[in-house]
C-alpha cells in the first residue's frame, strides 16, 4: 500500500489527469538539464514506433536539481516529428514531474516511481538515467517488452562492452550473485532496467526504504527481492555501454562501498532463501547476448599494484579481524611478490569475498569499515586481472570469467558455514 | 564496696542492655534493608538483561567496536557488563543507606560524601569508555579512506586522530572528576594548541606541494587520478 | 433582420437523413414510397427535428442505390409520382419541416438518356455532354475510389469504341462540365425542384466535376468556379434556399468550398466523424482536438455539417494509416465488416449496444459546433446486417413496431427491398418505434429531449467554441458562446469514472446550471473548478451570472 506522505498533493493531481497506464519510463535526476531532454525523446520516440496504440506516460522524479531539470522536461514539445498531415500519436502522452527529496537519493527515488507504477497500474515499467548518453528509442522498447508482452517480472539489460571494463561487476558483482541466488543475471547493478507492475507493487509493500544499502542502489535490491521471490527474470541486449564523461564518475572506494554493500546486505536480508540452494541456472535473454569488444587497453596499472600492497600492510589489524588466519597469510604472501609475478588466484579471490561476506554478517567491526577493507584487495585482483590478460581475446577472457563463476558456486558451501558459524 | 560493685556492674549492663536495645533494632533494620537491596538488585538485573537482550545491544555493541574493548579487558558481553553494574550499584547504594541507618556517627557523612562522589565516578568512566570507542572508530575509518586514496601515511594519520580523541576523552573525565580542573584545562589547551600549531607548520612548510595538489583537485578539473582506473561497472 | 435570418436556417437545422425507399410502405409492393413517408411526417415533427434530406428518389436502375440517375426531374415510379413529392413537401412544411434533396452533378446513369444519345454516335450533339477519350491514359495517376469494385477510372464503351471517364462505378458515367450546356442544363434540373418548393440540394461528389490532365482531377479551380456561377443563379432567383457540398476531404480542402461565402452555404466535415468514435474508444479527447485544431475558419453565412452515420461506410480515407488500422482492429475486425476504405456498420452495434455510449456519441453530435445530421434509425438504435451487398447493410427498413413487417410494409416479407433486422437483440421486435415511444426512458425519448434542449438554445447552432483542455486527457471539455448565452460542455469519454479539474477563470462568478435536471450546480469561483463523472457521462452546463 502506497503511504499518503510519500506524494505531494500537485503531483497527486497530475497523476489523476494520466489516470491507468500500461507503461510507464521512468527518469530519475539530479542536476541533468543538459542531457535530459535527449532521453525524454527516445523515450517519445520509442512510444511512437512500438506502442503506438497504449497508454503511456513519461515520469521524471528529481532530487531538487538547482538546475531546473524538471522544467526542461516539462517545457519539451516532443513533437519534432509531426506526421501524415500534422497529425501525430494517437494518444496523448503525458510528461509528469515531480520532486521526490531535498536532494538526490535512488532508494526514495525508486520509492516514488513504484508508487507511482503501483497508483496508476502499470503493467510494465522501465528505468533510465539521463546521463546515458547513447539510449536510443530500441532501449526502451527491449526493456518494456519482456514485462508487458510476455509476463516476465523483471528485465535487466545487457551491453556490449570494452573488455578491460565493467571489471567490478564481472569479477564480483556477477559472479557473486550468481552463486549465491542462484540466477545468471548479469547485471544487477546498472543505470536502466525494467520491471512488471506486480514486481512494482511488491517491493513497494517492503519497509526497507530507511536500509543504506537500499538507499544507494535500489537495482540490486528490487533484482534480488525478484529472484527470492520467484518472480521470473530475464535479460534483455541493449546496446553498448558507454562510460560516463570523465569527472562525472564515482570513485572506486564509493562504488564498491555503494554496490558490495548492497549485495552484502541483500545476502543479509534474504539468507533463507540461499542458505540451502547451489548451482545456478541461466534466464532467458532477449535479443543478442552480451559481448565484450576487443577494444580498450589496459589502464597503466603501476599505481593499483602499489595501493594493494600498501593497503595490506597498512590495514593488517583490520583484515586480521576480518579474515581467516589462514586466508589472511595467503594475502600476505601474494603481496610480498614482485610486482611481475603477481597472481591473485581464483581460489583465493572467491575464499576471500566469502570470508567478507560473513564477516559483514556477524559485524566484527563496522560493516562499512568492512566493506572499505576490500577495496585494496579489489585492486589486487585487479591488476592481477590486468597483468594475466594483457593480450587476451575477448573469447579468453569469457572463458577466464565463466570458471571463476563456476569456482564461487563451487565455494558456496564453503561461505554457508563461516555464515552460520559463531563469531 | 561489694554493693558498689555491684550496682555499677549492674548499671553498665543495664546501659549495655539498653544500648543493645537501641542498637539491635537498627541492626535488624539495617540487614532487613541489605536483603531487601539483594532482592531487588538481583531483580533490576535481571530486568535489564532481558530488556538489553530485547533491543538487541550486544549486536549494537559489536558494530560500534564496543565489544571488542570489553574482551580484550577481559569482560564479558555489554549486556552482562551494564546489568551486573546496576546490579553492584543498587546494591551498594541499600548498603550504604542500611550501614547510615545503624547511626553510626561519622560514618553518615563520609557516605553522604561518597553517595554523591559516585555518579560522578560512574560518569568519568563512561566518558573514558565512550571516548576510547570512538577514537578506535574514527581512527580506523580514517586509516581506511586514507589507504584506499592512496595518501602517503596512512597510519599516521590514523594515530593522530586517536591521540587526539584520547586526550580529549581524558582531560573530560579528568575534567568531571574534579581532579586538577584548571591544570588539566591548561594543559589540554597547550598540548592542543601546540599540536594544531605543529601540524600547520607541518603542512605549510613540508606539505605545501601536498597542499597546492589538494586545492587544485579540489578546486580545479578532477581529471588527474580518476583517468587511470578503468570503469568499474 | 428576420428575412435575412430565415436565410440562414440551415444553421440552426437538425437534419433527418432518410431514404423514401427505407422508411414506409404505403401500397404494400415491399418498397418505402412517398405516400408512406407522408403518413410519418408527424414522428418526424414529434421527434424535434426541422429538416429532412432525402436520398436520390429519382429513375434509376438502382445500381448504385439510386445515385445513377436515369431521369433528374422525376419520380422513380416505385416510390411514387411527382405529386406525391408535392403533396409530401407540403405537408412537411405545414410541419415547419424542411426538405433537402440530392443533386447527384457529377455523373448519370449509362441509362440516361443523354449518354444513351452520347454513345450513339461521335456526332451526336450530346456526345460532349460527357468525357470521352481514345485511351485510357488521359489523367494519369487519379485515384480510384471504390477500390473494392473498380479497376480504372475509365471505362470501355463498345457503342461509340471509346473510353468514357466515370470516377465512381463503370455505369455512372462522369458528365462534362466544361461544356456550358452541361451546366445550364443542371441549373434547369435544380429549377425545376426549386420551383416545387425545395429547401436546398445537396451535391453529390463536387470534388470531380471537373477533370484536367497532369492534376488529381480533384478540387480543381474550374469545379469551384462552376460552383460558385450556380450559387450565384440561386442567391438571384431563389434566395434563402441551401447547397450542401459532399466533398471528403481534409478540412483545409474543403475550405475552398465555402469560398468567399459565395460557393456552398454548407459541407460535411468528414475527418471529424472517424474521430469521434476514434476518442471514444481510445478514451482520448486528443484525436478531436487535433482535428478541430487544423479546421479553418469559414465565412460568416457557411456552416458545418456534422454527422456520426450515414447511408455510406464510416469513411477512413481522411485519417493516417495507424487510426486506420486502430479503428479496423476496434470496430470491423469480422472482414465482412469492411468495405472501400471504410466500415459499414450502424453506430448502435459500433457502441456494442451500450446505451451509455451512443448517448454521449448523439450528444457530441448535437453538442459540438455545426449541424447535425441524425440517421434514420440512430434515434431508435437499429441494428446492421454486414452480410448484405455494398452497404445495403445500414439501408434497412425502418422498424416501426413489433409486428408484421415491423410494420413497414403490409407485403410478404419476402417480397421487401430488403430482409428486416431481425436478431433478438437489434431486430424489429426489440428495437422499434412504438415500444420505444411508451417509455420515456427508452433512447427514443431521450433523442427528444436532447433535441429540445438544443433547440431551445441558439447558443448550439451559431456559438463559438473554446476548448478547455484539463490535463486528464480523457474528458473532452468546452464552452459556447453566443453573445451573453454560455454553455459549458463537459464529457467523459472514457468507461470508468473520471475527476476533472476545469479552469474555468474567465467565467468566474457564474452558476452552472445543468441543463437537463435544471440543478443548480456551485458557483465558479478561483479555484480550478472539480467535476466528477460517471462513465461515458456528459454535462451540459448552462452558465448565468446571477
Amino acid at each position: 500500500m502506497v503511504e499518503d506522505i510519500l506524494l505531494g498533493d500537485e503531483f497527486l493531481r497530475q497523476l489523476m489527469s494520466v489516470g491507468e497506464v500500461d507503461l510507464l519510463v521512468a527518469i530519475p535526476s539530479y542536476n541533468n538539464a543538459g542531457t535530459i531532454g535527449q532521453t525524454v525523446q527516445a523515450i517519445e520516440e520509442s512510444y511512437q514506433q512500438n506502442f503506438i496504440r497504449d497508454r503511456v506516460v513519461i515520469l521524471n522524479v528529481d532530487g531538487g536539481s538547482t538546475d531546473h531539470t524538471p522544467d526542461v522536461v516539462s517545457a519539451m514539445d516532443g513533437r519534432k516529428a509531426v506526421g501524415y498531415r500534422g497529425l501525430t500519436s494517437l494518444r496523448t502522452v503525458h510528461r509528469v514531474t515531480t520532486q521526490y527529496a531535498k536532494s538526490p537519493s535512488q532508494g526514495m527515488a525508486l520509492r516514488t516511481i513504484l508508487a507511482t507504477a503501483d497508483l496508476l497500474r502499470a503493467r510494465s515499467c522501465a528505468i533510465v538515467s539521463p546521463t546515458t548518453t547513447n539510449l536510443d528509442a530500441s532501449w526502451i522498447a527491449n526493456l518494456l517488452r519482456p514485462a508487458y508482452r510476455q509476463n516476465f517480472e523483471f528485465v535487466a539489460p545487457l551491453y556490449t562492452r570494452d573488455r578491460y571494463h565493467g571489471l567490478l561487476a564481472r569479477n564480483l558483482l556477477y559472479p557473486m550473485n550468481r552463486a549465491v541466488f542462484g540466477q545468471r543475471i548479469r547485471e544487477v547493478f546498472s543505470e536502466e532496467w525494467g520491471f512488471s507492475g506486480r514486481l512494482a507493487s511488491e517491493c513497494l509493500s517492503q519497509n526497507v526504504w530507511n536500509d543504506e544499502a537500499v538507499r544507494a542502489r535500489p537495482e540490486a535490491w528490487m533484482a534480488v527481492t525478484a529472484i527470492c521471490s520467484d518472480f521470473k527474470c530475464c535479460q534483455s541486449f541493449l546496446g553498448p555501454k558507454v562510460p560516463p564523461a570523465s569527472g562525472s564518475a564515482l570513485d572506486i572506494v564509493e562504488v564498491i562501498r555503494q554496490t558490495v554493500g548492497s549485495l552484502f546486505r541483500c545476502l543479509e536480508t534474504h539468507q533463507e532463501h540461499w542458505l540451502n540452494r547451489s548451482g545456478s541456472q541461466p534466464v532467458p535473454t532477449f535479443g543478442p547476448d552480451h559481448e565484450l569488444t576487443s577494444d580498450g587497453k589496459p589502464a597503466n596499472q603501476e599505481k593499483v599494484f602499489g595501493l594493494f600492497r600498501t593497503g595490506v600492510t597498512e590495514l593488517d589489524p583490520i583484515l586480521g579481524s576480518i579474515l581467516t588466519p589462514d586466508t589472511h597469510a595467503r594475502i600476505k604472501d601474494i603481496a610480498a611478490l614482485d610486482q611481475e609475478k603477481f597472481r591473485f588466484s581464483h581460489e583465493l579471490w572467491v575464499k576471500t569475498l566469502y570470508e567478507f561476506a560473513a564477516s559483514y554478517h556477524h559485524a566484527v567491526i563496522n560493516r562499512d569499515h568492512v566493506i572499505q577493507a576490500l577495496v585494496p584487495l579489489y585492486r589486487g585482483s585487479m591488476y592481477s586481472f590486468f597483468l594475466e590478460h594483457a593480450n587476451s581475446s575477448p573469447e579468453e577472457i569469457e572463458a577466464d570469467s565463466e570458471s571463476l563463476c563456476l569456482e564461487f558456486e563451487r565455494q558456496k558451501s564453503y561461505l554457508v558455514d563461516r555464515w552460520k558459524a559463531k563469531g | 564496696m561489694k554493693a558498689m560493685i555491684v550496682q555499677g556492674l549492674e548499671q553498665a549492663y543495664q546501659n549495655l542492655v539498653h544500648m543493645l536495645a537501641e542498637f539491635l533494632p537498627r541492626f535488624v533494620v539495617m540487614l532487613v534493608i541489605i536483603v531487601a537491596g539483594l532482592i531487588i538488585s538481583y531483580a533490576l538485573k535481571y530486568i535489564l538483561r532481558a530488556l538489553l537482550h530485547l533491543t538487541k545491544l550486544d549486536r549494537l555493541s559489536e558494530e560500534a567496536g564496543a565489544s571488542r574493548m570489553l574482551r580484550m579487558a577481559a569482560l564479558p558481553s555489554m549486556t552482562e557488563v551494564l546489568s551486573r553494574s546496576v546490579f553492584w550499584v543498587t546494591l551498594l547504594g541499600f548498603i550504604l543507606v542500611g550501614v547510615s541507618v545503624l547511626g553510626v556517627a561519622g560514618l553518615q557523612g563520609q557516605i553522604s560524601r561518597l553517595l554523591q562522589f559516585l555518579p560522578e565516578i560512574v560518569v568519568a568512566i563512561l566518558i573514558l569508555f565512550l571516548g576510547l570507542i570512538i577514537a578506535n572508530f574514527l581512527s580506523r575509518a580514517a586509516l581506511l579512506a586514507a589507504v584506499n586514496a592512496g595518501y602517503a601515511s596512512p597510519k599516521m594519520l590514523s594515530w593522530s586522530i586517536r591521540f587526539v580523541i584520547w586526550i580529549l576523552a581524558i582531560s573530560m573525565a579528568l575534567e568531571e572528576l574534579g581532579v586538577a580542573r584548571q591544570t588539566v584545562i591548561a594543559a589540554f589547551s597547550i598540548v592542543f594548541g601546540a599540536l594544531m600549531l605543529g601540524l600547520a607548520i607541518a603542512f605549510g612548510l613540508g606539505g605545501k606541494d601536498l597542499a597546492r595538489g589538494f586545492l587544485e583537485r579540489y578546486l580545479g578539473d578532477k581529471k588527474s587520478e580518476k583517468t587511470e582506473e578503468p570503469q568499474p561497472l | 433582420m428576420a428575412l435575412h435570418d430565415e436565410n440562414l436556417w440551415y444553421k440552426d437545422a437538425v437534419v433527418y437523413q432518410l431514404h423514401v425507399r427505407t422508411f414506409c410502405d404505403s401500397d404494400g409492393n415491399g418498397i418505402g414510397d412517398f405516400r408512406g413517408l407522408t403518413n410519418k411526417l408527424d414522428y418526424l415533427q414529434e421527434l424535434g427535428i426541422n429538416a429532412v434530406w432525402l436520398l436520390p428518389f429519382y429513375p434509376s436502375p438502382l445500381r448504385d442505390d439510386g445515385y445513377d440517375i436515369a431521369d433528374y426531374t422525376s419520380v422513380n415510379p416505385t416510390y411514387g409520382s411527382v405529386e406525391d413529392f408535392k403533396t409530401f413537401l407540403t405537408a412537411a412544411h405545414d410541419r415547419h419541416i424542411r426538405v433537402i434533396i440530392e443533386m447527384v452533378m457529377n455523373h448519370t446513369s449509362d441509362q440516361h438518356p443523354w449518354f444513351q444519345e452520347a454513345r450513339s454516335s461521335r456526332d451526336n450533339p450530346k456526345r460532349d455532354w460527357y468525357v470521352w477519350s481514345e485511351t485510357d491514359t488521359r489523367y494519369h495517376g487519379v485515384r480510384i475510389i471504390f477500390l473494392d469494385t473498380e479497376m480504372s477510372n475509365w471505362a470501355w464503351d463498345p457503342i461509340s469504341k471509346s473510353y468514357y471517364w466515370h470516377r465512381f462505378f463503370n455505369h455512372q458515367p462522369d458528365l462534362n462540365f466544361d461544356n456550358p450546356a452541361v451546366r445550364e442544363a443542371m441549373w434547369e434540373v435544380m429549377k425545376f425542384w426549386l420551383d416545387i418548393g425545395v429547401d436546398g440540394f445537396r451535391l453529390d461528389a463536387v470534388p470531380y466535376l471537373v477533370e484536367r490532365d497532369g492534376t488529381s482531377c480533384e478540387n480543381l479551380p474550374e469545379t469551384h468556379a462552376v460552383i460558385r456561377d450556380l450559387r450565384k443563379r440561386l442567391d438571384v432567383a431563389y434566395p434563402g434556399k441551401m447547397l450542401l457540398a459532399e466533398a471528403n476531404q481534409w478540412p483545409a480542402d474543403v475550405r475552398a468550398y465555402f469560398g468567399d461565402g459565395d460557393e456552398f452555404h454548407m459541407a460535411f466535415h468528414f475527418p471529424l466523424m472517424p474521430r469521434m468514435f476514434m476518442a471514444v474508444k481510445l478514451e482520448d479527447r486528443k484525436p478531436i482536438i487535433e482535428i478541430l485544431g487544423q479546421t479553418p475558419q469559414i465565412p460568416d453565412n457557411c456552416q458545418w455539417c456534422i454527422f456520426l452515420r450515414n447511408h455510406d461506410e464510416l469513411t477512413l480515407e481522411m485519417v493516417t494509416d495507424v487510426e486506420r488500422d486502430y479503428m479496423y482492429d476496434s470496430f470491423a475486425n469480422d472482414k465482412a465488416m469492411r468495405i472501400n476504405l471504410g466500415i459499414r456498420r450502424r453506430l448502435a452495434p459500433m457502441m456494442e449496444n451500450d446505451r451509455r455510449r451512443i448517448e454521449l456519441l448523439n450528444g457530441l453530435l448535437l453538442s459540438m459546433p455545426g449541424t447535425p445530421i441524425i440517421y434514420y434509425g440512430d434515434e431508435i438504435g437499429m441494428g446492421d446486417n454486414v452480410y448484405l451487398g455494398d452497404r445495403n447493410g445500414v439501408r434497412t427498413p425502418m422498424q416501426w413496431n413489433g409486428g408484421w413487417n415491423a410494420g413497414f410494409s403490409s407485403a410478404d416479407p419476402e417480397r421487401l427491398y430488403s430482409p428486416l433486422i431481425s436478431n433478438p437483440v437489434y431486430g424489429y421486435q426489440a428495437i422499434n418505434v412504438d415500444s420505444q415511444r411508451r417509455s420515456e426512458h427508452s433512447l427514443l425519448s431521450w433523442t427528444k429531449s436532447v433535441i429540445q434542449t438544443r433547440n431551445s438554445f441558439r447558443v448550439f447552432s451559431r456559438g463559438s467554441i473554446e476548448f478547455l483542455n484539463p490535463t486528464n486527457h480523457r474528458v473532452l471539455a468546452y464552452v459556447r458562446q453566443l453573445g451573453e448565452e454560455k454553455v459549458l460542455v463537459v464529457n467523459n469519454l472514457s468507461s470508468s469514472a473520471q475527476a476533472v479539474e476545469l479552469n474555468l477563470q474567465s467565467y468566474k462568478g457564474h452558476i452552472p446550471i445543468e441543463m437537463f435536471g435544471r440543478n443548480l450546480f456551485p458557483r465558479i469561483g478561483d479555484l480550478p473548478y472539480l467535476l466528477t463523472l460517471g462513465p461515458y457521462q456528459f454535462y451540459w452546463f448552462r452558465l448565468r451570472r446571477i
